[in-house]
């Protein structure tokens, strides 16, 4: 309890506290983030994605990987050379794992866990009005996170579930989220409704392991369902999921108006001894079933993936499979990174640990080919009429992504975000 | 946030089943579980743990775990020395290794195991009366036909490599190459990698589809 109790009795008490927001890692830390932050606004405090000028600096971290770990210490250590005065708020994963070295590092900050985390704006209300901090008992409800648009993220994020129980040999995550459990399917439904009403055009269904959604005998399929189903000018968009339980409903609603043609399916590895080893609940035969069951019905469907390269004992034929997989697959986009080995894991105790130039090359070539598919996936919507989301306009051209989650642009003169626009418009960056 | 934490759980009963193999007994203290789940456990006072599926059913008020001693480990040589009386800790059940749905379905099942691989079809046999299963297990010696007595000789077939005391003479792939399932056949296996590999790719070979094929892998 002693770590959640937030000291800032030297803040101005006054309307216009800033408070700062630092998020690293996944799209759930993102919409946690954005729950918070607008949390804080709603309650007249001005909120920010910079550290300067702010009287609280909050960073949401991650620790996914060794790289999340040193990004989270950097940038907490770069926000308080910004902004030495600031309070600082250290939340997330990372500070669920590596409490006391976090707190022994930075000893001003405050150091609060996943599970104290949809409590940081009471903590830090309470504390401004009253001199207690203390987080009540409600504070610990993982879906009490209010709901919001247009925070951080033009796209409206929507939890669904947290925690993950597949306890994958490489991840450190079921140990830092705990159990899944799935948000019920009316306060889903409700936030949906809500967010919508309040003008959000796009919706990403987010959580830990979302697959595995299942809440009174309403699975994902049956959630997702649901969700299009309601009134509105909107569309659904899946954000990472694991190939591991989709059901003959899930296919049934391919190429619903409202979904969009885009699946983050996390593949991992394109060998099946190494998907064995990771103790993944699916093979690469399911994996390519689904792509082929999806492209069935929308052939130019975005697939984008996780890659893990350099898992203990991987060899470079069975490295070779994944390339292969990746050009058979022909990602959209692939998040790639090299193993790295988490305290408590069983991959930890593999033997044939990759050495580090090892991995470093073979994400090296990974990047290379990602690249070229990239490029390959995106050329066709080049100069073609899409629907696009405007998610920022700067000197005449407006950019957002179309449905397929495809990164875009064309001239105008409206500034208006989070508009649906139906135009000719070029791939973002495109050459 | 519910986290899995440990609860110390006292021993209450130790059966040899082997030189190096054994079955702890121990206090449920209200642990809920499916057939099918697994556990991690630990000597007290430590910091390591493995993870165990759970041997027996949910209907025992007790949990046992089967476990086989690894030379020069850190927990398995630390769990054969304790004795009724002593404590180990475990935390919740995890697991999607589980036959419930299909069960109420009435399916026909074909569990492969390799050394104590076999404990959640041991867990799933004892939970389910009546249920239709045929179970192969893949050892190297008859001597680690682990408390056979608990299944149907017409439902059990011992596997051995190293001795010809089994039912069959060979490995589970042997046996497998010689008697077909059937298509439609929900196939259940649980042991190392390689082992899982392998009859994998003769169950998809028979027609067994993907989807009707589940693994836990130990290592």
């Amino acid at each position: 309890m002693a770590q959640r109790i937030l000291y800032l009795a030297s803040l101005r008490l006054n309307n216009n506290m800033k408070v700062a927001f630092k998020t690293l890692g996944c799209r759930l830390n993102q919409y946690e983030t954005d729950a918070l932050a607008a949390q804080f606004k709603g309650n007249g405090y001005e909120v920010s994605e910079k550290e300067e000028g702010a009287d609280v600096v909050v960073v949401n971290t991650c620790t996914v990987t060794n790289q999340s770990n040193q990004k989270s210490r950097y940038v907490i250590s770069h926000a308080g050379r910004i902004n030495p005065d600031a309070k600082m708020v250290i939340t997330g994963c990372m500070a669920e794992s590596h409490a006391n070295q976090l707190q022994k590092k930075f000893p001003q900050a405050t150091v609060i866990n996943n599970k104290g985390k949809s409590g940081i704006f009471h903590s830090v209300d309470s504390l401004v009005k009253t001199g207690n901090a203390e987080l009540s008992g409600e504070d610990y409800d993982l879906f009490s996170y209010q709901s919001f648009t247009e925070m951080f993220h033009t796209r409206s994020l929507i939890k669904i579930q947290d925690g993950c129980d597949n306890f994958c040999t490489f991840c450190i995550i079921p140990f830092v989220r705990g159990r899944a459990i799935s948000r019920p399917v009316e306060q889903v439904l409700e936030n949906v409704r809500d967010v919508v009403a309040k003008g959000a055009k796009e919706i990403v269904l987010t959580g830990v392991n979302i697959s595995r959604y299942e809440y009174e005998g309403v699975k994902f399929s049956g959630l997702v369902d649901k969700i299009l189903n309601l009134e509105g000018d909107f569309r659904v968009r899946i954000s990472s999921i694991e190939p591991d339980r989709f059901d003959d409903h899930f296919f049934t609603l391919i190429g619903h108006p409202k979904l969009a043609p885009h699946l983050h399916l996390c593949l991992q590895s394109g060998s099946e001894r190494i998907l064995l080893q990771m103790r993944r609940m699916y093979t690469v035969k399911d994996y390519l079933n689904i792509v082929e069951r999806v492209r069935k019905v929308d052939p130019a469907s975005n697939f984008t993936t996780d890659i893990i390269v350099g898992f203990p004992g991987e060899t470079e034929e069975e490295f070779e499979e994944t390339m292969s997989i990746a050009r058979e697959v022909g990602f959209g986009h692939m998040h790639i990174f090299k193993y790295s080995v988490r305290q408590g894991t069983r991959a930890e105790r593999m033997p044939n640990h990759i050495p580090d130039k090892v991995k470093t090359e073979r994400s090296k070539r990974m990047h290379e080919l990602a690249e070229e598919l990239t490029a390959a996936y995106r050329a066709p919507f080049d100069n073609t009429e899409q629907r696009i989301l405007v998610e920022k306009w700067k000197d005449g051209v407006a950019s957002g992504y179309n449905d397929y989650f495809v990164p875009m642009e064309f001239a105008s003169d409206n500034k208006k975000r989070n508009r649906f626009e139906v135009v000719k418009a070029r791939v973002k960056d495109f050459e | 946030m519910q986290k899995r934490s440990f609860n110390l759980h006292k021993i209450t009963d130790k059966r040899d089943l082997t030189d190096s193999t054994f079955v702890l007994r121990m206090e449920r203290n209200g642990l809920e579980f499916l057939p099918g789940q697994h556990i991690q456990v630990g000597p007290p006072n430590g910091i390591h743990t493995r993870e165990y599926s759970i041997y027996n059913a949910p209907s025992d008020d007790y949990l046992e775990i089967l476990v086989r001693e690894v030379e020069n480990g850190l927990v398995t040589p630390a769990l054969k020395k304790l004795v009724a009386g002593d404590s180990v800790v475990i935390n919740d059940a995890v697991g999607y290794f589980t036959i419930e749905e299909a069960v109420k379905q009435k399916k026909t099942f074909l569990f492969v195991a390799s050394g104590t691989g076999i404990s959640p079809f041991h867990s799933f046999v004892k939970s389910y009366p009546g249920l239709d299963y045929r179970l192969i297990h893949g050892i190297k010696f008859a001597e680690e036909a682990y408390e056979k007595e608990a299944y149907k000789p017409s439902r059990y077939a011992a596997c051995t490599s190293q001795d010809e005391g089994g039912d069959f003479h060979g490995r589970v792939t042997g046996w497998l190459e010689q008697n077909p399932v059937n298509s439609d056949t929900l196939c259940y296996l649980c042991g190392n990698c390689d082992m899982i590999y392998d009859v994998y790719d003769i169950l998809e070979k028979q027609g067994v589809k993907s989807s009707d094929i589940f693994t836990e892998v130990y290592f």
